[in-house]
């Protein structure tokens, strides 16, 4: 198998990533609690929670302002979920883990489409970036460099003349399901 | 140099070209090439990066942000709200979708001829142009090396229900079925603009800046004549330096919602209304079956085929793998409950139903982005139950244990039996939840220009020298993979463009 440096995390192809945005430290605070409660608890390492964060705030820069706002507005208000729910006096930044994820778990599950859409942005921006960690991705078993790998390796061969036999197809199932 | 970046540029710069063209997706790349090969002196301007082959890699935290539109954050409003994605790079969205070349079919076709009262929009007239696009881009069917468990499972449950199922043909130049479609492919195989038209232009003399955003349009005496744009620092993010094209003409390629926001910024298109209007985007609703044993539907082509039993009735069915980050954001569970769903990443079969839209919504100028607006009507909605029914139905015949419906208050299906319950929870249209990649329709062609907003040349009724060539031509929406059609159109519009003296 050729190890290819194609596929590894931020190639060298002078392609900048845009520097985080920056946001007031009570925004900072929220966006760590919202994170902390809707990704799983584990398995995580020391930075994955800071990892996602950070990724979050980098795409705020890609958006334009009318969505940042809507965005930043929209985690403000889940932070006062408890409240508005008439289900507590405190903020989400001041409850545990577990307590602050019923509430964003009621708030997804709501009958009512606008506050369910207060959860759109958090909850595709956290969990898309929860699961394109290694952490995760070991967890679920998903590994995709040498499967890409290999199979670049096979287009390779394929340009060179050698077409690809039956042995090369993707098989998992022994038999079609009955 | 043939490609600049932000780099490159000085303050105030101002570029001549025979011919701007804004885009390079599956419009602005092929208008551009065919206007380079024959003679023109041509300039695209693009808003994204050009990333090529070899920068590509699997992770969405990288892709996404250097790939797609707002890092993917964007959004039709209406009922329900409808999460879309668009291209944002040198490619434009072919570097980031399936590759699925699927030609309008015959009835659309005849419709758009009947609309038109012009044979120019016919299958007859259009003809030529697919063919000679689905040659620039290897148009084939795949390679049995390529094609993944899912495909196959889809295929024997369409067999065995007796619905139709076809094998995709996909611009691909032996794919290996790597299953990158959605982050840019890596291994070469997939004939995005990027690796099919582009080079093309390039290889005739055309010019392409990257990073810079196009504004405004230069006019001068009731004529485009030109683009006002600032480059975008890609570290910041800020527009920061004035970058303007003289061109005797524009080409606008900037697709269904950025090419009406630009054109409404001049208040183009006011004496019919029509601009920004019949927004139309294929409406998709995500339908995950759970089964018992490993798929690995991440190996293999991200669609092989589509159930198209249904395509008269303008629902057609597929298979698209995505990446287990896409995947659970899609998923709407939190926590320890997301992982364990997640752990059967390996066993999902991901598919999906296509609504072909029966109206259509609109896009104007918000604040600081286009306003995207589009609520599914009662018959749309009707047959998405239908469909995400059969479909699941055909899950269930399959051997699936679980199937995760589309619905806000009914997410899992265990059973045949707990799909009669669809009809009666869902009655309304806001518990659906849709997604979409396919938007057309705000800049309609057409021959009389009360009911269109441009000719049949592609140009502006309101502003000569300014031409459209994107999704945003279709009349209606084709009901199929538009890409082809796009590119066709393009093809069209750049031979009847006309350049003055």
């Amino acid at each position: 198998m050729v190890t290819s440096p194609v596929l590894q995390r931020h190639p060298d192809d002078s392609w900048t990533l845009a520097a985080p945005r920056t946001v007031n430290p009570r925004t900072q605070r929220v966006l760590l609690a919202l994170a902390d409660a809707i990704m799983p608890a584990s398995p995580r390492t020391e930075t994955t929670l800071e990892d996602v964060t950070r990724h979050a705030l980098v795409c705020l820069q890609y958006m334009p302002r009318s969505s940042v706002m809507a965005f930043v507005a929209g985690m403000r208000l889940l932070n006062w979920a408890p409240l508005w729910r008439l289900r507590g006096l405190r903020l989400l930044t001041r409850l545990s883990r577990d307590e602050a994820r019923r509430h964003l778990v009621a708030v997804t599950q709501s009958r009512w489409l606008p506050v369910r859409m207060l959860m759109y942005g958090p909850l595709g921006l956290f969990m898309s970036t929860y699961f394109d960690q290694d952490c995760a991705h070991r967890a679920i078993d998903y590994d995709p460099v040498p499967f890409v790998e290999e199979r670049i390796e096979l287009r390779r061969k394929w340009l060179e003349g050698e077409e690809p036999g039956a042995d090369q197809e993707i098989h998992h199932l022994p038999v079609v399901p009955p | 140099m043939s490609i600049l970046a932000h780099r490159d540029y000085h303050a105030h710069q101002t570029f001549d070209a025979e011919v701007v063209v804004v885009g390079t997706g599956a419009g602005g790349a092929v208008a551009g090439a065919e206007l380079a090969e024959a003679g023109r002196d041509v300039l695209f301007v693009e808003e994204g990066g050009y990333h090529p082959t070899s920068s590509l890699n699997p992770y969405l935290t990288e892709s996404i942000p250097r790939l797609y539109r707002d890092a993917g954050a964007t959004m039709i409003m209406g009922r329900p709200p409808i999460p879309y994605a668009e291209g944002r790079c040198v490619g434009g969205s072919t570097l980031v979708n399936g590759g699925m070349t699927w030609r309008a079919p015959e009835r659309v076709l005849k419709e758009w001829q009947d609309l038109t009262g012009q044979p120019d929009l016919g299958s007859k007239a259009l003809a030529p142009f697919f063919d000679r696009v689905e040659e620039r881009i290897h148009a084939k069917p795949q390679h049995p090396v390529s094609v993944g468990e899912d495909s196959r499972l889809l295929e024997e449950g369409a067999r065995r229900l007796g619905w139709r199922y076809e094998h995709n043909r996909r611009a691909q130049d032996r794919c290996v079925g790597s299953n990158q479609c959605l982050t840019g492919c890596p291994t070469g195989a997939k004939q995005s603009t990027l690796l099919s038209y582009m080079p093309r232009a390039l290889s005739f003399g055309a010019r392409c800046l990257t990073q810079v955003r196009v504004h405004e349009l230069w006019i001068e005496r009731g004529r485009c004549v030109g683009v006002i744009g600032k480059a975008v620092n890609p570290r910041t993010r800020r527009c920061d330096i004035d970058v303007r094209v003289r061109s005797k003409v524009v080409v606008i390629s900037c697709g269904a919602v950025q090419t009406p926001y630009l054109l409404l910024r001049h208040r183009l298109g006011r004496r019919n209304s029509q601009l920004g209007k019949n927004f139309l985007c294929h409406p998709n609703a995500k339908v995950v079956a759970i089964y018992p044993f490993d798929l690995h539907a991440w190996q293999g082509v991200s669609q092989g085929g589509q159930i198209r039993e249904f395509l008269e009735e303008g629902v057609v069915m597929a298979e698209n793998a995505v990446p287990p980050g896409t995947a659970a954001a899609q998923i709407p569970v939190l926590g320890e409950e997301a992982l364990e769903m997640m752990r059967h990443y390996n066993r999902m079969a991901m598919t999906g139903v296509l609504v072909e839209d029966s109206h259509a919504g609109t896009v104007t100028r918000g604040f600081d982005a286009p306003l995207a607006r589009y609520s599914i009507n009662a018959y749309d909605h009707e047959r998405f139950l239908r469909g995400v029914r059969l479909l699941a139905t055909l899950h269930f015949e399959m051997g699936a244990k679980q199937v995760v419906l589309p619905f806000s208050n009914m997410h899992i299906a265990n059973s045949v039996d707990d799909l009669r319950q669809i009809e009666q929870t869902q009655r309304s249209r806001s518990t659906i939840e849709l997604f979409t990649v396919h938007l057309m329709g705000t800049c309609r062609m057409g021959s009389d220009r009360r009911s269109s907003v441009v000719n049949l040349r592609g140009e502006l009724w309101d502003l000569p020298g300014c031409y459209v060539a994107d999704a945003s031509l279709f009349p209606t929406a084709v009901g199929v993979n538009p890409q082809v059609t796009i590119m066709a159109l393009a093809t069209m519009v750049a031979q009847r463009v006309e350049v003055p003296n």
